[in-house]
């Protein structure tokens, strides 16, 4: 089935060797601490690190896309933190009378690296590993069943209703609505496009509740699992390093 | 039949099934928005119609889900701002239940403080995340005009979410609301809870 992800499918040591949880941990651990130290250099350090992850799951690539998507807050921070931050004190070159500071654009560079360290940890974590095996293991954790079934389903409705409202917009412009023009008259546009939708909707909204009923969804009796699950090794060892990491990194913080 | 209280974590099959149908409204919004150039985002629909419909419990896990979700599928930086969305659906059902959907005004109002809450959870986020900016041009041009005239930081970040976030609440409230009061009334009460799907 059609289904919404940016997974690649990959024969790599990322996607074979490490657990979806243990990803999960290393993207909360990796921002947590690039946020933590305020220091350029750890920030540079935890983005080569997970460049590197990257790069061993053979998805780099696929990462460049995604951060592209963070281009202007990346660049709105370093433009108006280098002229407005307000420790700035030594300059850096001015353009006209706006003056572009030295303060600004070390501050700007620390928050840019940190938002594509973040991006990357996610990267790891999106790219190698597939959503219903990250979501089953996130279920044998104890996450409810519920919010499982309510996190794979989302994947594959929005790609049911993207076809959906092709078909409207296809119908609603066939009947003569205007899309073009003016504010007010695209705003109109809205409701005629977005109704029939969420009406739709909202009808296969009950008839899933009826569906789900029927199989069960609500009883109480213990759910076992379809797929089995993966083997993986030493994956208790890389969670201990990790949540280490973390604690030394809140320690090194808290300590003057 | 007993009508269930408001933060009830007792949720019906057809509630739950809602959540993921409030976060493809969501997305539709935006496309839609983004097909007609709209100067609003209106990626938050679903979720304050989901809000109207089932209440805050709901609403906040719409919310919350929906932004976990494009974290993993499109846009990590959307992760963040999870809590600000689980906000808006708990602010939105709690006030739709204490009727604040009787008309356009109550709406209006209603868009104008779900506006500030939003902006208000966001704030902490953007100062700790992104020293204060949002990555929004008029937004951002905003706050760099509040700090160049010596505002504290907290207040130009502030002003920066308050332009950015207030005026699309508005609308996404509003236009909610009309496919809202646009809705059967069988629609309604099968996600309100006390008429569960289980008693058909």
């Amino acid at each position: 089935m059609n289904s919404m992800t940016l997974y690649v499918d990959r024969d790599s040591l990322i996607h074979k060797q490490l657990a979806p949880l243990t990803k999960a941990l290393y993207v909360l651990v990796s921002i947590a601490v690039s946020y933590i130290i305020p220091s350029l250099t750890v920030a540079l350090i935890l983005t080569f690190i997970s460049a590197l992850i990257l790069i061993l799951g053979k998805v780099f690539r696929n990462i460049l896309p995604v951060l592209a998507l963070s281009i202007l807050l990346v660049a709105s921070v370093i433009i108006v933190q280098g002229f407005f931050h307000p420790e700035n004190q030594t300059e850096l070159f001015r353009i006209g009378a706006v003056v572009f500071y030295k303060e600004g654009l070390y501050y700007a560079s620390l928050i840019a690296v940190r938002i594509i360290n973040m991006i990357m940890a996610f990267g790891i974590l999106i790219f190698t590993t597939a959503h219903d095996e990250l979501v089953e293991s996130m279920i044998k954790k104890g996450l409810s069943a519920k919010i499982g079934y309510v996190l794979l389903s989302v994947l594959q409705l929005i790609p049911q209703m993207k076809a959906t409202m092709d078909k409207i917009t296809d119908a609603q412009r066939s009947r003569g609505m205007e899309t073009e023009g003016n504010l007010l008259v695209r705003m109109k546009a809205f409701f005629p496009l977005i109704g029939p939708v969420v009406l739709n909707s909202l009808s296969n909204t009950r008839e899933r509740a009826i569906a789900l009923e029927i199989r069960g969804f609500d009883s109480g009796i213990q759910k076992n699992f379809l797929n089995l699950s993966k083997e993986y090794h030493y994956q208790a060892a890389i969670q201990i390093i990790l949540w280490l990491t973390l604690v030394l990194a809140i320690v090194w913080r808290v300590l003057p | 039949m007993k009508k269930k209280s408001v933060w009830s974590l007792n949720l019906s099959t057809a509630a739950i099934a809602l959540v993921p149908t409030a976060i493809g409204i969501n997305y539709l919004g935006k496309l839609f928005a983004g097909v007609l150039k709209l100067p609003v985002w209106l990626d938050s629909i679903g979720t304050v119609l989901a809000s109207m419909l089932a209440g805050p419990i709901i609403g906040a896990l719409s919310g919350i889900i929906n932004n976990i979700i494009f974290g993993i599928t499109a846009d990590p930086i959307s992760t963040v701002y999870a809590i600000t969305s689980g906000a808006i659906g708990l602010s939105v059902g709690y006030m739709s239940y204490k009727g604040w959907l009787k008309n356009m005004k109550t709406a209006v109002l209603m868009g104008l403080i779900v506006g500030f809450i939003a902006a208000i959870i966001s704030t902490p986020l953007n100062i700790i995340f992104w020293g204060g900016q949002t990555g929004n041009v008029w937004g951002d041009t905003f706050y760099a005009y509040l700090v160049s005239s010596g505002f504290p930081v907290w207040l130009a970040s502030f002003g920066d979410s308050v332009v950015v976030d207030v005026p699309d609440k508005i609308v996404t409230v509003i236009f909610s609301y009309l496919i809202f009061k646009g809705l059967p009334n069988n629609f309604i009460s099968i996600f309100r809870g006390s008429e569960g799907i289980e008693e058909l």
